[in-house]
């Protein structure tokens, strides 16, 4: 799979050390309550796919409440579903010629993402009593012309932004006291995992990026346009009519095409990408124009 | 009421925002073959099927090649449903 790909070299020494240290047993460290708070939001208020609009401040307060518990089941659900993507990519690679270097680290990763997909899924059936299922994967990954460099990137590019978009989320729900107790000590752990894993990612994204650039500068552009889609794609896994039906709201797609054309929303997105855009202005990846 | 056709039409425009090489797809063209129709989009395309037939997808229960061409979309989504 990797044969023309270069061995990455990474100085990993501080993570690995971090990961150590910041060991805890999940299965054992929270304490679930049998059941939460119905009066309080079980996500931030501004940062359900309502906030900032007419819609949200239409709707009664009850509704109001059972939309944050949907959208907190969602966006845990779409955690448990990326981890599950990311993981499978990642074991495919441990080991491997082109990762030897960075194998000590991803058994840590393996494991912390393990054990964050199950906190999570946790949190779904047990307060939710469901998972919101996956998108539907079209078609498997078949050759898409880029080079192998190329279709390593896109593979870490695509964890690194999913990493990224999960961790705004997480490092403000942390420290919402508004939030039932499980709420902000899951944010709050994954968020001190993650700053890891999105240092890792970078580092190992601005390696195949600079293959990439040296040997296939040709496949850049399609880079550029891929990554663009690809942000454009998370931000809209977000609005999920099956939570505004769940909560009772009328016309769940046509709200969420509204939803997705309003501007208050299209401004909370620069502030979801705005990490992102700059990591990705940094490395010539995006047009300098797009960064808020 | 909407006919098919507008419905084949409003795909065919959902495609060509997307994806102009295929703007012209035809009824028995390969979609995904054709990548009219990408992995990033495939869920916007199902929330059209789903406004355009009036009928709730499973994305757990979806077949692949119940979305290969345009005519197989029609004869799944936009049949005429006869009732008893």
């Amino acid at each position: 799979m990797t044969a023309t790909v270069q061995p990455v070299s990474l100085e990993l020494a501080r993570l690995e050390s971090m990961a150590e240290s910041d060991y805890y047993n999940p299965y054992t460290m929270f304490e679930w309550p049998d059941t939460l708070e119905l009066d309080k939001p079980w996500m931030s208020e501004d940062l359900v796919t309502l906030a900032g609009t007419e819609f949200w401040d239409e709707l009664p307060r009850e509704q109001q409440l059972a939309l944050t518990r949907h959208e907190a089941v969602n966006f845990f659900s779409l955690n448990v579903h990326g981890i599950r993507e990311l993981l499978s990519e990642v074991v495919l690679r441990i080991h491997t010629k082109t990762y030897a270097d960075a194998s000590e680290f991803l058994h840590h990763f393996i494991g912390e993402e393990n054990e964050h997909m199950w906190f999570f899924s946790a949190f779904c059936l047990r307060y939710g009593k469901k998972i919101y299922p996956a998108a539907p994967n079209l078609t498997p990954a078949t050759d898409d012309g880029l080079s192998k460099a190329a279709s390593e990137l896109v593979i870490f590019a695509r964890i690194l932004m999913f990493e990224e978009i999960v961790d705004y989320f997480n490092a403000h729900m942390a420290t919402d006291t508004s939030l039932p107790k499980i709420a902000q000590d899951i944010n709050r752990i994954h968020h001190q995992d993650e700053s890891r894993h999105v240092a890792f990612g970078r580092t190992i994204f601005t390696q195949l990026l600079q293959q990439v650039k040296e040997k296939n500068p040709e496949d850049i552009p399609r880079l550029v346009t891929y990554l663009d889609a690809y942000l454009d794609y998370s931000i809209r896994s977000l609005y999920n009519p099956a939570v505004y039906r769940d909560a009772g709201l009328n016309s769940p797609l046509e709200l969420r095409r509204q939803l997705l054309e309003h501007p208050a929303r299209a401004e909370a997105h620069d502030r979801i990408l705005k990490r992102t855009r700059k990591f990705l202005a940094r490395n010539g990846l995006i047009a300098q124009e797009a960064v808020a | 009421m909407t006919t098919t056709t507008d419905k084949i039409a409003a795909i065919k425009a959902f495609i060509a925002q997307r994806n102009p090489e295929a703007a012209d797809v035809t009824l028995d063209d390969d979609l995904i073959e054709m990548r009219a129709v990408d992995s990033l989009a495939f869920v916007e395309f199902l929330f059209l099927l789903e406004e355009l037939s009036g009928e709730s997808i499973d994305p757990e229960e979806i077949d692949v090649e119940d979305f290969r061409t345009l005519q197989r979309i029609s004869d799944r989504f936009f049949a005429e449903k006869v009732s008893a």
